[in-house]
């Protein structure tokens, strides 16, 4: 009977459904003779499919950051797909593995956009660990599928950084590759009026920044599933990473009106430097709030409003905001390895020693003491710069004292 | 039965995912379709620069083009880092910019073309950018119509630009690697856009000995923003100067018939009225219609120079308008009695021409050119501006005083009015309601005209009203331009000089006018041969 629904839909459906399942293209192929049986037949198979991978999705629940594993199998050297020169097979691909359907789908209409996201998600990465190389959970990343460890299983502070910074990432790189000219679909295309149409020559069109956020709000938060709380904030995590790029952007005005007067003016918004947003997104780590389930999303389904909310465990506190990060647990003292945590320890970390700082030896190598040790380094220095690329300089060599966390 | 459930809530999920995109589409659809209702007066793209690697090695030969993206597309590098492992140098990097985007095309609707640079600078404890340092760029523009041409070269230049940065934290060694605030550099103006593909190379040579390009920090990136007018704007504002032109050279026309009816010849307010209209004309017609067809770049400069014309013709009339109600008894009918007040319009106006043409005249020959980059360039722009400033405010002082002059010969007056006989009484008051009725209707303008400008530098963007969204600048833009054709129109049709004669005055007043006051009317009136429309109801409202 849904066999009946489905083939009174239009074709773009079913293009949909074909493309969605590569699977299904190959176990049909190209036999375009009579469309009347093939159709009937795709519906019958689609039925099928789809009752298959409702199935298979209700059994792999915890698809939470999962598409970072892109990261590991980009740096090995393989080509990533989609490039401009036309679509590859992407079942053929690995990293598609790791990937939603609805994030597959989003990767084959976009073309360039998953280069852009594994780009953006490197340079969280690197953000991640500057801003935290002096704290004990220094944001360890390591290879295989479970980039950040079992940190993104838990629910704390840090939890809520990396997916923050993960979902910064994602809509900064996409929106910086709109504005290089590497995502075909940016800008105007995404409203399917075709090459220089009506609307870029009527009222222009750049909304790099939003087609950036609408994409990482689409592929981030698809590997999301349920309704539980962990749900819950981890999406909110992720907005709050979109939102901190949009309210980091700086306006810029120029004056082009009469003989450069500004009775004509144009403004624009700036892309925010990565470090800008990770700096702010620091801040709202440093003051991230605990949240609970909301107590009246308990009698489901009364009505819309009780849908499943956060709200602050303290009462007292303010709502957090949709910049603010939240975190439902304590976060563990990661000062040694544990395999529950899936933390490695402060064990082997340089310490400064005249800090009283988090980077201090005391605190990092969490009263365990530290060995000292000196160490021949060689720096560069009286170096001229050029603005990129090339420096001249002498080699000189410094004996410094290394102290090192037991 | 389970699976069928399953398929149930996949297929909702599915419809919902439809749904969210569909929500999407039809979103952004609509809030342009709005926008297509009223399209911004311009629009500003931002292009990252692609760091392409000019493999040859010492850039000799034809030039070459490096595109960013596309079959042809340069060899590239993502960030710098790369380049050091791959023994590439600065002056191998050429940043490459095509506007617009992939599958866009340029169109000459959107009449000018202004491209700003913007530099992306790390902050590096020993390669930071020194005082008062120069940038010194290579740039190259060409362009093309069809994507399988060959590039054309449009121009070519060596430019200095001075850079101007500011780093806002302590200069650490934590702090490294964060980014300086640099003001936008100005780069390319064209007065048209005639192609439908443009390409800027940039390059950034460095030289050690010469000192070129040395100490500017570490760079990361190269923007070039670019604004133009949208076409919808364009046309919309076409639209209105092709309404516009034929009314005023309708009322114009009609006013001039007028005069030439009169039995006398043309006193100064009717002339400079006149000429009012004709540079309000001048301003209405619609050359730009050509700029679609042939590729005029000094369209920008010509704008320029036909706004400074009315703003001359503007000024003056004001002037000429208050010392003609001055109703003290001289002769002022020649424009040489004012040439205190005209003299820093004209002086001003000259200062401002200058400017414009060292800065949009020199631009038609190098559209990298700016007076803003040099110091003694800079020097001068500012010298000019100042002392056009200093004009404006003398020409201010001139027409407060003369306004408030007028002011007070007119209370003198109005004591002494029920004395005089009609005739003349009449006459007094039809001066004194005219000169109000200017005075409400161009303070009116001149309000509006300030408060839509700080408006529209104060609140850029839109503005919902209901379920519009309507474009505060656009609006504003054409809104002024309106309200300013529509004074000039009043004025011409308010003042426009009668044919007829004070025939039913005389009937009606019965008593003559003495011979004296008959003198006295015709040198202090300018209209001697009869009142104006505006006369003409004031009179009426006089009788009633």
């Amino acid at each position: 009977m849904y066999a009946k629904e489905y083939l009174n839909k239009p074709d773009a459906f079913w293009k949909e459904i074909l493309l969605t399942n590569e699977v299904k293209i190959e176990l049909f192929g190209h036999n375009d003779q009579d469309m009347k049986i093939l159709t009937f037949l795709v519906g019958l198979k689609t039925l099928w499919v789809l009752a298959f991978s409702s199935l298979s999705n209700t059994m792999a629940v915890n698809n939470s950051g999962k598409w970072w594993g892109i990261v590991n199998i980009a740096s090995n050297g393989n080509v990533l797909p989609g490039t401009d020169i036309g679509p590859v097979p992407l079942v053929l691909d690995p990293s598609l593995q790791l990937l939603s359907r609805r994030q597959r789908r989003l990767i084959r209409q976009n073309p360039g956009i998953l280069q852009s996201i594994t780009r953006g998600l490197l340079s969280a990465i690197r953000e991640c660990k500057w801003q935290f190389r002096n704290r004990r959970w220094n944001c360890p990343t390591g290879p295989g599928n479970q980039v950040f460890g079992k940190i993104i299983s838990r629910g704390c502070r840090e939890t809520a950084f990396v997916f923050a910074i993960t979902s910064a990432g994602v809509t900064h790189s996409v929106a910086r590759s709109c504005s290089e000219g590497s995502i075909e679909s940016c800008s105007c295309d995404y409203r399917r009026r075709g090459p220089g149409g009506p609307d870029w020559h009527w009222g222009g069109c750049s909304d790099n920044i939003e087609f950036g956020r609408f994409i990482g709000k689409e592929f981030v938060d698809s590997s999301e599933r349920g309704r539980d709380l962990k749900y819950l904030v981890n999406l909110h995590n992720n907005q709050a990473g979109r939102m901190t790029v949009m309210t980091e952007m700086r306006q810029e005005c120029k004056c082009h009106g009469m003989s450069g007067s500004c009775s004509l003016r144009t403004c624009w918004m700036r892309l925010p430097p990565f470090r800008a947003v990770g700096d702010a997104l620091k801040d709202r780590f440093d003051g991230a709030s605990k949240v609970t389930y909301s107590n009246n999303g308990s009698n489901r389904g009364s009505s819309r409003s009780d849908l499943p909310h956060l709200e602050p465990e303290n009462p007292s506190h303010a709502m957090p905001s949709s910049r603010d990060l939240v975190y439902f647990e304590k976060s563990p003292n990661f000062c040694s390895p544990s395999e529950k945590t899936g933390t490695p320890g402060t064990t082997g970390r340089i310490c400064n020693s005249t800090s009283l700082g988090l980077d201090g030896c005391e605190l990092l190598c969490c009263g365990r003491g530290y060995r000292s040790r000196a160490e021949k380094v060689t720096e560069r220095c009286h170096c001229t710069f050029h603005w990129c690329c090339h420096v001249t300089c002498l080699n000189c060599t410094t004996t410094q004292i290394v102290h090192e966390c037991l | 039965m389970s699976s069928d459930l399953s398929t149930l809530s996949l297929r909702k999920r599915e419809e919902k995912d439809m749904a969210d995109r569909h929500s999407w589409i039809l979103d952004s659809r609509e809030c342009h379709k709005l926008h297509c209702a009223a399209p911004k007066p311009t629009t500003s793209a931002d292009f990252l620069a692609v760091k392409c690697v000019d493999i040859r090695k010492g850039n000799h030969g034809a030039p070459k083009w490096l595109i960013p993206w596309g079959r042809d597309r340069c060899a590239s590098i993502r960030g710098f880092e790369e380049a050091a492992s791959q023994e590439i140098y600065a002056n191998d990097i050429v940043f490459s910019v095509h506007i617009p985007f992939q599958g866009q095309e340029m169109s000459p609707w959107f009449q000018f073309m202004l491209i700003i640079l913007q530099l992306d600078i790390a902050f590096k404890l020993n390669n930071y950018i020194e005082d008062n340092a120069i940038v010194t760029l290579d740039v190259a523009m060409a362009y093309r119509d069809e994507l399988s041409d060959p590039w054309t070269e449009l121009a070519r230049s060596v430019e200095q630009r001075k850079l101007q940065c500011a780093f806002h934290a302590p200069k650490t060694a934590d702090n490294q690697g964060r980014s300086y605030e640099c003001d936008v550099l100005p780069l390319i103006e064209l007065g048209s856009v005639a192609h439908k593909y443009y390409l800027v190379n940039i390059r950034l040579p460095v030289h050690n000995v010469k000192k070129i390009n040395m100490g500017i920090g570490e760079i990361n990136d190269l923007h070039l923003v670019t604004i133009f007018q949208n076409g919808g704007f364009t046309k919309v504002w076409f639209a209105m100067k092709t309404f516009l032109t034929p009314s005023i050279l309708i009322i114009m026309i009609w006013y001039w018939r007028r005069i030439t009816m009169m039995t006398r010849s043309p006193v100064l307010l009717e002339k400079i009225i006149f000429a009012l209209g004709i540079s309000m004309t001048f301003i209405n017609l619609p050359v730009e219609w050509f700029s679609i067809g042939f590729n005029w770049t000094w369209m920008l400069l010509f704008g320029d120079i036909r706004q400074g014309l009315f703003y001359v013709m503007l000024l003056s009339f004001w002037i000429i308008f208050c010392g003609e109600h001055m109703m003290d008894q001289s002769e002022r009918n020649r424009i040489s009695v004012y040439w205190k007040q005209v003299v820093p319009i004209a002086f001003g106006s000259c200062c401002l021409f200058i400017f414009d043409m060292c800065e949009r005249g020199v631009q038609l020959k190098n559209p990298f050119y700016s007076i803003w980059t040099t110091d003694v360039g800079a020097e001068l722009a500012m010298a000019f501006i100042i002392v056009a400033g200093i004009c404006a405010c003398l020409y201010f002082l001139f027409l407060c005083f003369m306004v408030y002059q007028v002011f007070r010969n007119i209370s003198g007056k109005q004591s002494s009015l029920p004395a005089m006989s009609k005739a003349r009484r009449l006459h007094y008051e039809g001066l004194i309601f005219r000169f109000k009725f200017l005075m409400i209707i161009t303070l009116a303008c001149a309000a509006l005209t300030t408060v839509f400008f700080i408006t529209t530098q104060v609140s850029e963007g839109n503005w919902k009203w209901g379920e519009y969204n309507i474009e505060l600048n656009s609006a504003f833009f054409t809104g002024i331009y309106g309200m300013w054709n529509l004074y000039v129109f009043a004025l011409m049709f308010l003042y426009a000089p009668s044919h007829k004669n004070y025939g039913d005055d005389q009937t009606n007043g019965g008593a003559a006018v003495s011979s004296a006051e008959e003198l006295q009317l015709t040198t202090t009136i300018t209209h001697a041969d009869g009142p104006t429309e505006l006369y003409r109801l004031a009179g009426k409202e006089a009788q009633e």
